[in-house]
């Protein structure tokens, strides 16, 4: 026996694969689709992952350095680096802000990175160009997101810094790049107010009759200094000794140090569950209601190719053709339709649509699989109702009248 | 013929397919999780590095004068304005004497007063005396009893106590005067030293506490740079080393000093440590007081030894190391590193010999199973 | 292969049931014998197309009784169990207009009813070709149909008719595209191959071109047949 199928897709290939591409199309943007969900996703975990941290100790009852606004003083890694079962602990600042670089300004997260060398907890896990940061002041590592290249003078508040290293894929859990900075600079770019409203303050408290007190001559700047000091940071990422539970020295954390402590898990949670979750589940929404789509026109166009050939069918029928091999042709043509149309998808989506979006796109090869499978549940489901017409035809329309 | 056409078809269908699948094929295995992760490599090199600290300090005077009057006072005149450079000893202004003068005055009466009750007592003593000695020569003579002869003995000792009395008085009105005469030549705001008039913070008129700073001096040749140093980043510094200053202003000129000293203290809240460094020609114009300056202070150059760039340092499950590749495979090598320079070169003291072979850079995190694909340089970075 | 032919007695078939019903087909008797050719003539609405349903065992006639060959295969119900098996295998069909199977070249359309039926694949086409050679087609066993004139292409549809060697061939105005020269050409061949393999044909038609070329002719006229002698001209 031949097969019916294909000696139909041969004999009209070209409108076939033309049809095809044009399914595959729809297709890719449905990967893309799955691909864009899953990139935010992943923006969330590389954030955790190039943080290099197992706990981040925050302010008290806030949801962490992403989720929440935190800030605690940046002398209190002193006593959790003390606590039993921590290994290494690193103050952090994360800002997210627009950074300039000569006419151009980029949306950014500014990380400050504690003073230290390649593998501290917050430093950027690798790179792809040039260096690690050596200067305590006024260098930078950037994300190749953002655009920058190595040498790029870039402006962050008052101070420019210099790109140093370029890593890629560090960015912030809303798919911004990072900037790393070291954490004096970062401190002062997240703390320090502008030079007028220091100037402001400075007014004002020097027309404080209790600031300014002719009696005790220092005191006025004394106040004024410290009002300017910016011993804040964001959180402190801590990693744990080899073997530790990192439960166990989370909580002697939060029980002596009264500070909230979170594990990856339930970083996780808090970036996946509730700083994307809405966005996720519009994603997510979107990609149920392209899907149908999909369905439809792929019921549509099989119904269209069926309702082609429903003389032959009836002819077929008329000369003895067993049901079975009609619903065969059917559903071949269906599945050699889902499956030209996921291998262009695929191909699309990975090489022209991917690279054009301006956050990440990861095209999981699991996700492709079950892509794969769903497209060919979509064929055969949506064959279903050609299959139906075309058993329907009676074989009589073959004979005139 | 028509078998050719047939296969005409065929081919031309294969030749779309053949394509697609094989771009499929290409792009399932080259994107995405299972392509090979792009790396450059570096080799552990035999050198000689010359590490540096950096740090940022301001500039800052390292003497300053603040004249201001010893006692409360209104400014009577300030003869120096802001950027005046001034001698030692020279007048640069005047309190207001006030009531100083009568004060004097009341004291020169006061010691004259003192000075007619210094007079008194001596007439006093002195007749006392004359009295005393009358009296024992009648008691010679046995012409005056005993009990006289106690009593103006007695008057005697009264009348010299009463003019130690008037004396001391004297001296107390005299020196009272005379502080009050110092305090009226204090009236003067004098210079101690050259330097240069930095702030005025009162003007003419103005009534001022004791101790009250009017006029603030430098000494612009005493200009040094008050530098701040990271704790972590201060391995080396010492005196005498010497540095490069890059003033705010002036980015991109270099002023050559060296290091004066290191702090005995380090700021315990900032974790920093202090050093002094001073210019080896001061530049002209002078800083202003408090500019920011960059500084690094070169360190001697070490004796050559394995060094990697910094870029291949990574913390594995909490072991410091560098992926080291042999015979195109993978692994993690422990490291003990020394000392880093500023262009990102780090020695190595453990786990890697000159020659080996090592990520620098990798497209993506890598671990043990990664395969990878060695490239001159990471797709996407642009030059 | 039968030495009977078909042979139909008494065939009724009636539309609907009750006040509604209509007969289509009151009383049809025919027989026609291996090797010969037979014309069914009939006006529109006469129960021709019934007929020919009935025959193709496409639709369920009512009373009655077909035979092909020896074998019952009708009798006031279905003898047979599987009529697709039938169609294959007992009845050819030639229709008015071709019907090839457009993405299936001319050997494959021959051949399809054989494989159908189970045969290998180089045997049906081996047995394809030869009934092209037969029918003076075999130079275009290789063209797609939309490549072949009205008249090849009706001579691939009888050779998909005959590739099973049916006892019955069922003829629907197998020559109206076709203008009168073509038009006896394919009567002849149809002739020629009646005779060669043994086949009873019913040539339904209209076609006043062919109607003298009949020996024997059943005209149909509300619902019943009446057998009558054709004039047989032209193929002796």
């Amino acid at each position: 026996m031949i097969s019916l199928a294909g000696r139909d897709i041969m004999h009209a290939w070209g409108k076939f694969v033309f049809t095809g591409v044009g399914l595959g199309l729809l297709i890719g943007v449905t990967l893309s689709m799955a691909g864009i969900y899953r990139g935010m996703v992943d923006d969330g975990k590389a954030l955790l992952d190039n943080s290099g941290a197992d706990l981040w100790v925050v302010q008290k009852d806030t949801l962490g350095p992403y989720a929440e606004p935190s800030s605690i003083y940046d002398d209190g890694w002193r006593g959790i680096r003390s606590m039993p079962g921590v290994a290494r602990t690193a103050n952090v600042t994360y800002l997210t802000m627009q950074v300039r670089h000569g006419e151009r300004d980029v949306r950014t997260m500014v990380t400050g990175v504690t003073a230290g060398g390649p593998g501290t907890p917050g430093w950027p896990p690798y790179l792809v160009a040039g260096r690690q940061i050596t200067r305590s002041h006024y260098e930078a590592v950037a994300d190749i997101a953002s655009g920058f290249k190595l040498g790029d003078c870039l402006q962050i508040r008052r101070n420019s810094y210099t790109v140093v290293g370029l890593t890629r894929r560090m960015v912030s859990s809303g798919g911004d790049p990072i900037i790393f900075i070291p954490l004096k600079d970062a401190q002062e770019a997240q703390f320090l107010k502008d030079n007028d409203a220091i100037r402001q303050q400075r007014r004002r408290t020097a027309s404080n009759p209790a600031f300014n007190r002719p009696q005790v001559p220092g005191l006025l700047d004394a106040v004024i200094a410290s009002q300017s000091t910016n011993s804040y940071i964001n959180a402190v990422l801590v990693q744990i000794e080899a073997g530790r539970d990192a439960d166990e020295v989370a909580e002697s954390i939060r029980r002596w140090k009264r500070l909230t402590v979170y594990t990856r898990s339930q970083m996780e949670e808090i970036l996946i569950g509730k700083l994307i979750a809405t966005s996720s589940k519009q994603i997510a929404m979107f990609l149920v209601i392209l899907s149908i789509v999909s369905a439809a026109i792929v019921a549509f166009i099989i119904y269209t190719l069926t309702l082609g050939k429903i003389r032959e069918i009836a002819v077929l029928k008329l000369i003895g053709t067993k049901n079975r091999t009609i619903v065969g042709l059917i559903m071949q043509q269906a599945i050699a339709l889902g499956a030209i149309g996921f291998v262009v998808g695929k191909i699309t989506a990975t090489l022209l649509m991917a690279p054009i979006f301006p956050k990440y796109v990861l095209l999981e090869p699991l996700d492709s699989v079950r892509g794969f499978v769903a497209v060919l549940m979509i064929c055969v489901l949506s064959s279903i109702i050609a299959i139906h017409a075309a058993l329907k035809v009676d074989p009589a329309e073959a004979i005139g009248g | 013929m028509r078998k050719l056409r047939v296969r005409k078809s065929t081919l031309a269908m294969l030749a779309v397919l053949i394509p697609l699948l094989a771009l499929f094929v290409y792009v399932a295995l080259r994107s995405g999780p299972l392509a090979p992760v792009p790396v450059t490599l570096a080799t552990v090199e035999n050198t000689s590095i010359s590490p540096a600290l950096f740090g940022i300090g301001t500039v800052e005077a390292r003497y300053t004068y603040k004249i201001g009057p010893t006692f409360a006072g209104r400014v009577k005149r300030l003869d120096v304005h802001v950027g005046d450079r001034v001698k030692a000893g020279q007048v640069l202004g005047e309190m207001d004497p006030v009531d100083l003068d009568e004060r004097i005055r009341a004291q020169d009466a006061a010691l004259k007063r003192a000075n007619a009750q210094l007079d008194e007592a001596q007439a006093r003593q002195t007749y006392a005396l004359t009295q005393e000695q009358r009296y024992e020569q009648l008691l010679e003579m046995r012409s005056s009893s005993e009990e006289v002869v106690a009593t103006k003995r007695y008057e005697t000792q009264v009348a010299e106590a009463g003019l130690n009395a008037a004396r001391g008085e004297f001296a107390r009105v005299l020196a009272e005067r005379e502080a009050l005469v110092a305090q009226h030549n204090n009236l003067r705001l004098i210079a101690p030293a050259d330097g240069l008039v930095v702030a005025r913070d009162a003007d003419p008129g103005t009534t001022i506490m004791a101790g009250q700073t009017v006029v603030s001096l430098i000494d612009p040749e005493s200009l040094w740079v008050n530098v701040r140093f990271d704790q972590i980043h201060a391995r080396g510094l010492a005196a005498n080393l010497p540095a490069q200053i890059v003033l705010r202003s002036q980015t991109g000129e270099l002023e050559t000093g060296r290091v004066l000293w290191m702090e005995p203290l380090a700021d315990a809240v900032t974790e920093e440590v202090l050093a002094k460094v001073v210019f080896d020609h001061l530049p002209e114009p002078l800083p202003p007081i408090g500019e920011l300056a960059e500084v690094t202070v070169a360190l001697p150059a070490l004796p050559a030894g394995p060094v990697l760039p910094n870029a291949a340092i990574q913390r594995i499950d909490g072991k410091l190391g560098v992926w080291q590749v042999k015979n195109g495979d993978l692994h993690f090598t422990q490291v003990t590193l020394g000392t880093t320079d500023l262009d990102g070169l780090v020695q190595v003291r453990e786990g890697l010999k000159t020659g080996d072979q090592v990520v620098v850079y990798s497209a993506k995190a890598l671990n043990a199973r990664s395969r990878i694909q060695v490239v001159e340089q990471i797709p996407g970075v642009r030059r | 292969m039968s030495s009977k032919g078909i042979h139909i007695e008494g065939l009724r078939k009636r539309y609907g049931s009750g006040d509604t019903a209509v007969d289509a087909l009151k009383k049809v008797d025919m027989l026609v014998a291996p090797g010969e050719v037979v014309g069914l003539i009939g006006p529109s609405g006469s129960g021709k197309s019934s007929l020919l349903k009935c025959l193709g065992a496409v639709i369920e006639p009512t009373a009655g009784r077909m035979t092909i060959g020896d074998e019952v295969i009708y009798s006031n119900a279905w003898k047979v169990r599987d009529l697709r098996a039938l169609r294959r295998d007992k009845i050819g069909f030639i229709f008015q207009a071709p019907y090839l199977i457009p993405f299936l070249d001319v050997t494959d359309n021959v051949a399809l009813l054989p494989m159908l039926a189970g045969k290998p694949n180089a045997d049906s086409r081996k047995q394809a070709v030869k009934l092209l050679q037969s029918l003076d087609v075999d130079h275009r066993a290789k063209a797609m149909p939309s490549q072949l004139s009205g008249g090849e292409q009706q001579r691939v549809a009888i050779a998909r008719g005959l590739v099973n060697r049916p006892p019955v061939i069922l003829a629907d105005e197998p020559t109206a595209p076709l203008d009168s020269e073509r038009a006896l050409a394919v009567i002849r061949i149809l002739n020629d191959m009646a005779r060669k393999f043994e086949t009873a044909i019913i040539v339904v038609t209209h076609d006043e071109k062919i109607i003298p070329t009949f020996k024997r002719i059943y005209h149909i006229r509300d619902g019943v047949t009446y057998e009558e002698a054709g004039e047989g001209r032209g193929f002796e």
